[in-house]
């Protein structure tokens, strides 16, 4: 897909190349928030820190003066980090105040983002939570009793729907009603749950499931299933018939015992030597080895020496195939 | 800016030589082929010559043995459903892992339909093991469909030998192959190592023809039923009115590139080897995806570890530099790229993968400029990674464990 990045993406994102001044590119040591989200595997991922001046009585009224960011990802991503970081340093917010940054300030602030990498704005504003919380176990704020619902656990409890970027069913429920998303390419957009495989879409309890539940349309069927997969009967085997008196599996081993005692020890003399790669009916699929190999009489060997001995000492119906 | 266009894999610019050979069927030469009248008659003899051309690139005296379609997406569809279609009793289809979306879809359609389909794994390197694709065959496998090189890392397939083990072990079996990336590339003929393949399919546009052109070759007496009716165009086989300007423009290419092979061969392998090289020896942590592996000699696919490969590319094209890649971001789908993944590349470095693919029309300079901006680019994405320790230059402790994880 051709590139449809504002101006302001464009920029942002090779100032950042260029480690512009100003810009926000790098890690605060020793922090006083940090927060990650995403992964290499699922294509993106923020490691945001930030420090604070610190208030001396009352860690809540702390003011951010600083935030970096290191992002591995596309060009959007980059720059919805430098965006992130921009709109808190700008603000003197205090973590709490910080908060209140969501996904659409930043596509705001970037002029705009192309539907398909919305789920990039998304991540800053995971990684801002996911650092105020941090800050607030440094700094020993409370920030249940503050009203401040972190979602803590959401991530580590509830049924996996998206397993391509392990996303869970609470954290897809809150993200559909937060970012008021009403259809699946809408919940790819922002989240990319959904946007790999997609198997989940719409099994019982898959994402179609959870829209319906979440806004009250449709039916909602939330039973789930077990993961079974639906196969058709295997093929039938023709049954009763016979390789003359043997078995498929008695041929094979004739087949074996007279490469065993006749053949191999005569290619083995000449420094070759020969691999069965599999036997089907009456066919059977050699590989010459050794000093054998890509030697100019390898298919006059097979036939000659192989396909030959076997017809005498197995069945005069056997073919070698020389692969 | 002077643009460098090193992503000949997904298209091609068009010769002057082809578009002076179509324009004259744009203008004067408009007539329809079928028709009686004899200026007709010369379009009909031009479309005559243009086929027989192409079969003679091929080896192949009887030009009735090319149809002509849109794209080889046509190409690929009429031979696997025409195949299916004309052998109903036969219920197993093989293909690979790694095929182009053509192919792996339809496949994927005829899974649906209730059709089993092998698909055949490949190695690290991306070569497929030859016993198990012989293991696969079995008395119900209607067809096998390989294709014969890789769009993506280059990596070309033995179908020599495939297409003959198929047809000694039964001669009912179709074999078809998808020769979109390597014709016009690396010669072939069909008459001699190719001389078991029943379904060739290519397209116009990898060969520096226009989009918009494709053919399927069907040897005589291959069960495949047409795909397109309404017409008795291309023998019954394709109907519709023959595309005459750019089926004579798809011949031209070809007789250029039939002189270029021993230029692809050498100078353009050796633009790819000397970009490698370079790649490896001025960027740590690089891989070169399919490297062991007989490749085409345009094609390289690398993977720079702890970047995305959507960010390599932007810094790229602002310095004039086309290429693509095989990360998730650039997929149309939040996918990172099947034949990577395939290959068991881990996640982490098909990502990070970048696929430069050269054609004639490439020159010393432009390997020059890609290396002076390049490892630069690379450093200062990196820069940005937090997977990447900038004071030891090399992956931070967690992050070499996804990349090599899996290995």
């Amino acid at each position: 897909m051709a590139w449809e990045y504002s101006e302001k993406t464009k920029q942002l994102f090779m100032d950042a190349v260029h480690g512009k001044p100003g810009t926000h590119l790098g890690e605060i040591e020793d922090p006083d928030g940090l927060g990650e989200h995403g992964s290499m595997s699922c294509g993106d991922a923020l490691r945001f820190t930030f420090r604070v001046k610190r208030h001396p009585t009352d860690p809540t009224q702390d003011v951010i003066t600083a935030a970096r960011y290191l992002t591995f990802g596309c060009t959007s991503a980059i720059a919805a980090s430098e965006a992130l970081c921009v709109l808190i340093e700008q603000g003197n917010l205090t973590p709490i105040q910080a908060l209140k940054i969501n996904n659409k300030d930043i596509v705001a602030f970037l002029e705009g983002l192309p539907r398909q990498k919305i789920h990039c704005s998304v991540m800053g504003a995971e990684a801002l939570e996911a650092a105020v919380f941090n800050w607030a176990q440094r700094r020993g704020v409370d920030l249940q009793s503050l009203g401040v619902d972190m979602h803590a656990d959401e991530r580590q409890e509830g049924r996996i729907v998206c397993k391509c970027f392990s996303l869970s069913e609470p954290y897809i429920r809150r993200k559909i009603r937060e970012l008021n998303l009403h259809t699946i390419p809408e919940i790819t957009n922002a989240i990319k749950a959904g946007g790999a495989c997609m198997s989940c879409h719409h099994v019982p309890g898959g994402l179609q499931d959870l829209l319906n539940d979440v806004w009250g349309t449709g039916e909602a069927k939330l039973t789930i299933l077990p993961q079974t997969m639906p196969l058709g009967t295997p093929p039938a085997r023709p049954a009763g018939e016979s390789e003359g008196q043997l078995s498929p599996f008695q041929f094979s081993k004739r087949v074996e015992k007279a490469i065993e005692e006749y053949v191999r020890p005569m290619l083995q003399n000449d420094g070759g030597n020969l691999e069965i790669l599999d036997i089907k009916d009456t066919l059977v699929y050699c590989r010459l080895t050794g000093a054998c190999e890509g030697c100019a009489s390898a298919s006059q060997t097979l036939r000659m020496l192989v396909e030959q001995t076997l017809k005498e000492m197995v069945d005069q119906r056997i073919r070698v195939i020389g692969v | 800016m002077k643009i460098i266009y090193v992503d000949n894999n997904a298209t091609t610019q068009v010769a002057p030589e082809v578009r002076a050979a179509m324009m004259p069927f744009f203008t004067e030469d408009y007539f329809n082929p079928s028709s009686m009248y004899d200026p007709a008659r010369r379009i009909n003899q031009a479309l005559r010559e243009a086929r027989q051309q192409i079969a003679g690139h091929f080896g192949i005296a009887d030009p009735e043995q090319f149809v002509f379609t849109a794209c080889a997406t046509e190409s690929n569809n009429m031979a696997i459903f025409g195949a299916a279609k004309a052998n109903r009793n036969r219920r197993r289809v093989i293909t690979t892992a790694v095929e182009h979306p053509a192919v792996l879809e339809v496949c994927k359609e005829l899974q649906h339909d209730g059709y089993e389909v092998t698909f055949l794994h490949v190695d690290a390197d991306g070569n497929l093991d030859v016993g198990e694709f012989v293991r696969a065959l079995t008395p119900d496998t209607l067809m096998v469909s390989i294709m014969h090189a890789n769009n993506e890392t280059g990596v070309v397939f033995p179908i020599d030998q495939l297409s003959r083990l198929t047809k000694e072990t039964d001669p009912a079996i179709v074999f078809h192959t998808d020769a979109t990336q390597s014709v016009g590339k690396i010669a072939i003929d069909l008459k001699r190592e190719f001389r078991h393949v029943d379904l060739l399919s290519f397209s116009g546009h990898k060969l520096h023809a226009p989009k918009g052109i494709g053919a399927l070759y069907i040897r005589k007496g291959t069960p495949c039923r047409s795909f397109l009716i309404g017409g008795h165009q291309e023998e019954g086989r394709r109907a519709g009115t023959e595309n005459v300007p750019y089926i004579v423009g798809l011949a031209k290419a070809m007789q250029l590139a039939a002189e270029n092979y021993g230029d692809e061969e050498t100078r353009v392998r050796g633009l790819r080897d000397r970009l490698e090289k370079a790649i490896e020896e001025q960027i740590p942590y690089v891989q070169v995806n399919g490297k062991k592996a007989p490749r085409l000699p345009n094609t390289l696919n690398v993977s720079c570890h702890c970047v995305e490969g959507e960010s390599l590319l932007f810094p790229l094209s602002y310095c004039g530099i086309c290429a693509s890649s095989g990360s998730a971001c650039t997929s149309g789908t939040l996918e990172p790229s099947h034949v990577l993944r395939a290959m068991k590349v881990p996640d982490a470095a098909v990502q990070g993968s970048v696929r430069f693919s050269f054609s004639r029309y490439n020159s010393d300079e432009d390997i020059d400029r890609i290396i002076e901006v390049f490892p630069e680019i690379v450093a200062n994405i990196r820069r940005m990674s937090p997977y990447w320790d900038q004071n030891g230059n090399a992956p931070r402790a967690g992050a070499e464990s996804l990349i090599r994880g899996r290995q």
